[in-house]
């Protein structure tokens, strides 16, 4: 059985910048894996890199024994993602998200209703599947992505911060799904700045300058720094990256986001 | 478990790579458009809006003063041209959603997919396309209005050329929105690539053609008669017009020109511009345009 996720030496650059260098680490299949770190670590480029939508400048890395490289279908086919921002389109229902997925991964048509049925019970949106997304709250939008990440039963699922902007409720909510989850044999791969999160995950890594710089159970972090014996993931944490802010630049993105929430014309 | 994963284990190679041509992608992603389309009654409310400005406002005012073309109407001269500026907004509108959709919306999906971008791509230009055919066909609504019969052929022939010059449209504005990082209004697209091809495909004014007078060089028979007895003929009220060599270099490198002309030739019955060359552009570069585009959907998250 290959590992779930492996990388070696994954190291990617934007022209003069060093985003991700020199990263190394295992996944073993039915983990719960979190990947930490402050703003502008690299978390969600390893991520891009290990879900084939950024090529690695260097080193090599492969989920489920599918090299991103060489066999980018391959990582695909196995993977389930959900990005930190909504990737569904507003203007369409729910249940046409859905279809659109179904479509994508080549789910056979007989099949795709009572797929579509099944995530949309899922997600408890049974009665809100001819609305059009737009007029869904981040809650129920998290949740419609999550069952459509699933739909085409992944091995391994990708999370990208995945309980930002989330309500207390529905970030229990979200976090029981994904308890439920790996109680099936799901490897889950996350991304979060939230340390307390980051308590419930067989291991760890911490990312900071692009580097990992701590990797190992939520445990053994905490006995590897000496001193105070009780000590929460949060002060390792703060230990380890220092405690001066992080700010970074608005990327296009975010400015585009930023325009969105303005209203912004002609792009949804 | 190890923080150096050094051991090489063997490479799975499998899962049966996807054709490029997956019919069943690209029609969902035709049909989004449409959906899309659909759902968004600003841009219907545009279409009209657009029509009524530059087909009753422009072409009655500016007809008023400026007589005929070559036997037309102003608002009968520029009816093809109001089509394809319906088609060009249309086109480009579909075209730029992209940078949304990349960064924040669906197509974020395709790419963690092992769908194949080539018919995402297919789908998505055919789709901006059709929408393009239906905004234009706006116009052809007013056609009774100013005095332009239409029939089955004609409009059969129209939508022929509307769909050339929307997958023409789609597909540049696939290649320029693929390359935009950001997006922050519909303005600098507006005036940096709309207009321009519209006011250099010679839709608003001729490339050349006799031009019927101007109000005060129409001079009444008595005047006319009057100045004959000292010696002044009048060439009657019109005049050759011949556009000014850069202006002339400008339309003709415009692909927009052929497709145009193309469409006029269907809608009235005149045509500036020679056959063939219309021809091979509404054939052949739409073609070119909707591989470029396909390209540049492939690559655009690999920067």
């Amino acid at each position: 059985m290959p590992d779930a996720v492996r990388c070696d030496g994954l190291t990617r650059t934007f022209g003069e910048v060093e985003a991700v260098r020199d990263v190394s680490f295992t996944v073993g299949t039915g983990e719960l894996f979190g990947l930490l770190g402050p703003n502008g670590a690299g978390k969600t480029t390893t991520l891009h890199m290990l879900t084939t939508v950024l090529e690695p400048s260097s080193g090599t890395a492969s989920v489920l024994g599918f090299d991103v490289k060489r066999d980018g279908a391959g990582v695909r086919s196995v993977m389930g993602m959900v990005f930190q921002e909504p990737a569904l389109d507003d203007r369409l229902t729910a249940h046409e998200n859905l279809a659109m997925h179904a479509v994508l991964y080549a789910i056979p048509r007989h099949a795709t209703r009572e797929r579509i049925a099944r995530a949309l019970s899922w997600a408890s949106l049974e009665n809100e599947a001819r609305r059009p997304v737009r007029t869904f709250s981040g809650g129920m939008k998290r949740r419609l992505e999550l069952a459509r990440a699933l739909m085409h039963e992944p091995k391994v699922l990708f999370l990208d911060e995945p309980t930002v902007g989330l309500d207390p409720q529905a970030r229990r909510h979200l976090w029981e799904s994904i308890r439920a989850l790996r109680g099936e044999g799901l490897t889950v791969f996350m991304t979060t700045h939230y340390l307390e999160e980051a308590e419930d995950c067989d291991h760890v890594a911490i990312m900071d300058h692009g580097q990992v710089i701590a990797l190992g159970s939520p445990t053994e972090l905490k006995g590897r720094l000496e001193g105070e014996t009780e000590r929460s993931l949060e002060e390792v944490f703060l230990e380890l990256t220092g405690r001066e802010l992080r700010d970074e630049a608005a990327t296009p993105r975010a400015r585009l986001l930023a325009f969105g929430r303005r209203g912004g014309e002609h792009t949804r | 478990m190890s923080a150096q994963a050094s051991a090489s284990a063997p490479t799975r190679v499998g899962a049966a790579p996807r054709s490029p041509l997956d019919p069943r992608v690209a029609a969902s992603f035709w049909r989004r458009e449409l959906l899309r389309y659909w759902r968004d009654r600003s841009q219907i409310f545009g279409g009209f809006s657009r029509t009524v400005l530059w087909l009753i406002i422009l072409g009655f005012g500016l007809g008023a003063a400026l007589r005929e073309i070559e036997g037309y109407s102003y608002a009968q001269y520029i009816l093809p041209g109001v089509v394809t500026l319906n088609v060009l907004f249309a086109s480009l509108q579909s075209a730029i959603a992209i940078v949304w959709d990349r960064e924040v919306g669906l197509l974020r999906e395709v790419v963690v997919s092992p769908a194949p971008m080539f018919s995402v791509a297919l789908g998505k230009v055919l789709g901006g396309a059709t929408v393009a055919m239906a905004q234009g066909t706006i116009p052809l609504l007013f056609a009774p209005i100013i005095g332009v019969q239409l029939s089955v052929t004609k409009v059969l022939l129209a939508w022929c050329v509307m769909l050339s010059m929307g997958v023409l449209l789609t597909s540049f504005g696939v290649i320029i929105a693929a390359r935009m990082r950001t997006f922050e209004g519909f303005g600098s697209i507006s005036n940096g690539i709309i207009q321009p091809l519209y006011f250099l495909s010679g839709a608003i004014f001729p490339i050349r053609g006799i031009i019927g007078g101007v109000g005060f060089l129409a001079i009444p028979d008595a005047l006319r008669l009057q100045l004959q007895k000292y010696g002044i003929y009048s060439i009657g009220s019109g005049w050759v017009v011949q556009l000014p060599i850069w202006l002339r270099v400008l339309v003709y490198a415009n692909p927009v020109s052929y497709e145009l002309d193309l469409l006029r030739d269907v809608l009235l019955g005149f045509r500036q511009l020679i056959m063939a060359a219309d021809l091979g552009v509404a054939l052949g570069l739409p073609l070119i345009a909707t591989a470029v585009a396909a390209r540049a959907m492939r690559r655009m998250y690999k920067r």
